[in-house]
């Protein structure tokens, strides 16, 4: 029973390790916060159900790949439905700004940094939605996540050069956007 | 600066500003998670069942039942037709009686009492 306790302890640290940026990775692929919230909801469920046995250091890479598997499911499923509804004559859903730019921080004791550093956020964000989805998940996976290219690999299904070029391809888009955020 | 550190600089201060990103949810958002995560641990006990009964333990049941099934077809498309040689069951038998083994050393004086046995009656006279 300890043991079983443990485990679930141990489970639930790792989860809310994740969650969060799990959280953004979903958003930025989906542009949509309660679209996110339902891949990170799918991707635990499933990760729990059928990796959590396995061994505590290949969760991060098991995790992450249920979630990639998830968003590409999802990306398939809403390019099918736009298509669908362009068909229809129906145009499909604008993107909507995130709220989270428009609040007010008022725990920082320096607004004119603040500010700049949530422009520059900002900006980054708009950069990484408009990224081709691969591109996308290989920058996020290998810039944030630190995963390395095997690792990277065995997350997006695709082979260790289809990940170089998918990542350099990426951080040239970002870097010639985003000359603001070198300095 | 040569490019690799300006792409060091560069990443480092993208994964400063996501971090920043993910530290600064809504409160709403961060409810919701955590809501997610207690769901998920409570499917932690739906698993228990894959636990006790992995899939190998099919693949390797599945495995042995089929090479059964094959040795059992083979058994009985190609019967052995050899016969089995009646010397080596009559060593089989020598081997396995509990007799002892010493009488058949004295089979030639066995043999000789036995022919002086159908001369001779019970009482020790002749016939």
């Amino acid at each position: 029973m300890e043991s079983t306790l443990d485990s679930k302890e141990i489970l639930n640290r790792f989860l809310a390790e994740v969650e969060r940026r799990a959280f953004q990775m979903a958003k930025f692929a989906t542009r949509n916060r309660d679209e996110a919230l339902d891949l990170v909801q799918e991707a635990m469920l499933q990760f729990v159900r059928r990796y959590s046995i396995r061994p505590r250091e290949e969760w991060s890479v098991l995790f992450y790949r249920v979630l990639r598997s998830r968003i590409t499911d999802w990306y398939r499923r809403t390019f099918v439905r736009r298509k669908i509804l362009t068909w229809l004559g129906r145009p499909g859903e604008e993107d909507s700004e995130d709220p989270l730019q428009r609040m007010p921080d008022t725990g920082n004791p320096n607004p004119s940094d603040h500010i700049l550093r949530q422009e520059k956020r900002g900006a980054l964000e708009k950069a990484i939605r408009a990224l081709p989805l691969r591109q996308q998940q290989a920058f996020l996976l290998r810039a944030w996540e630190g995963m390395d290219l095997k690792q990277t690999a065995f997350i997006m299904k695709c082979s260790e050069g289809s990940v170089k070029t998918h990542y350099s391809r990426a951080v040239h888009t970002l870097r010639g956007l985003l000359e603001g955020i070198r300095s | 600066m040569n490019a690799k550190d300006s792409e060091k600089v560069f990443l480092e201060n993208v994964q400063g500003l996501l971090d920043q990103g993910a530290e600064n949810l809504e409160s709403q958002t961060e409810r919701r998670l955590e809501e997610i995560r207690a769901g998920a641990l409570i499917a932690v006990d739906e698993r228990h069942p894959r636990f006790f009964f992995p899939r190998r333990w099919v693949l390797a049941g599945s495995f042995a039942m089929a090479t059964l099934a094959a040795a059992a077809l083979l058994f009985f498309l190609y019967p052995s037709t050899a016969t089995l040689p009646t010397g080596d069951l009559e060593d089989l038998e020598i081997i396995t009686s509990r007799e002892r083994l010493d009488i058949y050393q004295n089979l030639d004086f066995y043999r000789w009492l036995g022919s002086q046995d159908n001369h001779v009656r019970p009482n020790g006279k002749g016939v």
